[in-house]
């Protein structure tokens, strides 16, 4: 390998999201000796732009427009052929040689570029075929689930609507698999969504109304109103199709809230929504093998506090972890896995990860702490009082 | 008898006292002090010294809750207070002038304590000022790498401070449940 530039390569993440750019950020300090940095794409000399981001390939035509001849690198999890001399393509998840490669045939592609960079050598840089990952062996859990009542301050009737009670799956069996997904669209859920989505376009105050008690969303404030109690509201979050063919429209001016509103904060309604829609299902398409990161902590002292919630965000903010494995790692039955996630994807904390790190390491074993025993006393006696209040 | 520490830090009035009190099995032991510029703070004591409370788990254990006291020149205490702690609970306010400043500043004060055990952080007061929102202070962290547990909390309402606490407990040991 060629020596390292005394003067450190300027790269720019394009498509990728703060977390994939700590990611780079973090390999380029502790496994590139800081040969590379990451900037802003204006002043960046080779950039690494990801397919798979939301509207990947728009972004690469437009990056195509902005700079005809700038080395990019191109990564996605499906092959792709790279359409240019100054492009290359690696595929994800991405082995760390082969980026720092990428990046070095494209550093060199740099200093040439006043010659004649089509007498660079083709380079290698597709993935070996053997590396497939296995899918997860489902296993009994180890010992009896800890009791119900020590994880959740829910009484069993709350938990049933928000958690239901679906049994384990094996994700090898497609007639068990099918019975786990539901389509978030086709709920009040998605409805309110699609009103997110518009108040945000629009910057304007939206009225989610139909059969179902009207549901008032302020922008401005991150606020919901609600015009009714919750018990009327739930029945429609949890059948699915009540929406169709109900139209959303902008709200022009502040109701007289009707007896019993309830307001909410936007995040707050929607993960409770989510929750009712889900009952411990995934929203369609979920894959269960692939690990799910935690962009954040969620604000749980403002949210509904599902079961092991806690327990899976703790997990997770250490190490993406698969769905079926965080419910191994923790114990705990799949469902409460499957309805956080529901709920944290529904507003933005959660997802499959994307990453290359995430799908390159297997996740390590949870590490007991040594105070292990004295930790869950304490968190016994925090639930106990709570649970008398 | 065993007996274990967690910490409460933060600037003054935060609620800090309040918090520790929220959870308290005994009578919390604080060393509040009329200051003389009380008019500054609005409130009837800050802290001088530290604060004390307890949690008894059964006969033969308890957990010892210190709080620092918040005015800044008392930092030489806060070395010794944390010595043999399990964890940090943070609070900063979102009432007071600057509260990513307070933040980074305790976060860096703790920072060899957080490296070995692990921090929750609770934004109180923010019936009193709902800016900045809790997002934006996960932005503030956003380039350390770790995930902290940031949540809103009234620091006089027990469920909330039982919540945080629980996530530190979590954060040290995600299995606690298994
Ligand atoms: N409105 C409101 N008041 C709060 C909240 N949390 C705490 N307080 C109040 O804030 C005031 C200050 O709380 P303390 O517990 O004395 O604060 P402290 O951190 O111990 O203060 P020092 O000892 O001076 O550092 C008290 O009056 C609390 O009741 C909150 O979330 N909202
Ligand atoms: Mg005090």
């Amino acid at each position: 390998m060629t020596k390292p530039p005394s003067v450190p390569i300027r790269m720019a993440a394009i498509g990728m999201d703060q977390r994939q750019r700590n990611a780079l950020r973090m390999l380029f300090s502790t496994k590139c000796g800081n040969r590379y940095v990451l900037m802003e794409e204006d002043s960046s000399e080779i950039c690494i732009l990801d397919l798979d981001a939301f509207g990947g390939e728009r972004l690469w035509e437009e990056f195509r427009e902005r700079h005809p001849q700038r080395p990019l690198i191109l990564v996605s999890l499906r092959a792709r052929e790279a359409s240019d001399d100054f492009t290359l393509f690696v595929q994800k998840p991405i082995p760390v040689d082969r980026l720092i490669t990428a990046i070095e045939h494209q550093r060199r592609h740099l200093s040439a570029k006043n010659e004649d960079v089509a007498h660079l050598p083709p380079l290698d840089i597709q993935p070996p075929l053997a590396e497939q990952a296995g899918q997860p062996e489902i296993q009994q859990p180890r010992k009896q689930h800890a009791t119900r009542k020590a994880a959740s301050l829910m009484s069993e009737s709350m938990e049933r609507a928000f958690v239901g009670t679906s049994p384990n799956i094996d994700p090898k069996d497609p007639e068990q698999l099918a019975k786990i997904y539901y389509n978030p669209e086709h709920y009040l859920q998605g409805h309110l969504q699609q009103a997110l989505n518009l108040a945000v376009r629009h910057n304007k105050d939206i009225a989610v109304e139909g059969p179902w008690p009207a549901i008032h969303l302020f922008y401005e404030s991150r606020k919901i109103r609600v015009s009714a109690k919750e018990r009327q509201l739930r029945p429609y979050c949890t059948i699915p199709d009540a929406t169709l063919e109900v139209p959303l429209r902008f709200l022009d001016q502040e109701k007289n809230s009707a007896d019993g509103a309830r307001e909410y904060s936007i995040a707050a309604f929607h993960w409770q929504l989510a929750l009712w829609a889900s009952r411990g299902r995934l929203p369609i398409g979920t894959d269960l093998s692939q690990p799910i990161y935690l962009r954040r902590w969620p604000n749980f002292t403002r949210l509904v506090v599902t079961p092991y919630a806690l327990a899976i965000a703790a997990l997770w903010a250490e190490q993406p972890r698969s769905l079926v494995d965080t419910a191994q790692t923790l114990n705990i039955p799949q469902r409460y896995v499957f309805a956080f996630y529901s709920a944290a994807k529904a507003i933005q904390l959660a997802g499959e990860t994307r990453r290359a790190v995430d799908t390159l390491l297997a996740p390590s074993a949870v590490e007991k702490s040594k105070h292990h025993g004295l930790l869950g006393r304490l968190l016994g006696r925090l639930r106990g009082d709570k649970e008398q209040t | 008898m065993s007996d274990y520490k967690i910490i409460f830090s933060g600037p003054v009035g935060v609620g800090k006292t309040t918090a520790i009190g929220a959870i308290s099995d005994v009578e919390p032991v604080t060393t509040d002090e009329q200051a003389t510029d009380m008019a500054r703070t609005q409130k009837p004591g800050t802290t001088v010294a530290m604060d004390y409370g307890m949690i008894k788990l059964g006969e033969r254990e308890r957990i010892h809750l210190y709080g620092t006291p918040g005015q800044e020149r008392f930092d030489f205490m806060w070395e010794i207070l944390t010595q043999g702690g399990i964890g940090l609970i943070l609070l900063v306010s979102n009432n007071r002038p600057d509260p990513f400043h307070d933040m980074h500043f305790f976060l860096d004060t703790f920072k060899a304590f957080i490296g070995n055990s692990k921090v929750v952080i609770g934004v109180t007061q923010m019936d009193l000022a709902d800016k900045p929102r809790i997002e934006d202070y996960h932005l503030q962290l956003e380039d350390s790498g770790v995930k902290i547990p940031i949540f809103e909390v009234d620091a006089r309402m027990k469920n909330d401070v039982s919540l945080l606490v629980e996530a530190l407990l979590y954060s040290l040991d995600p299995g606690l449940e298994g």
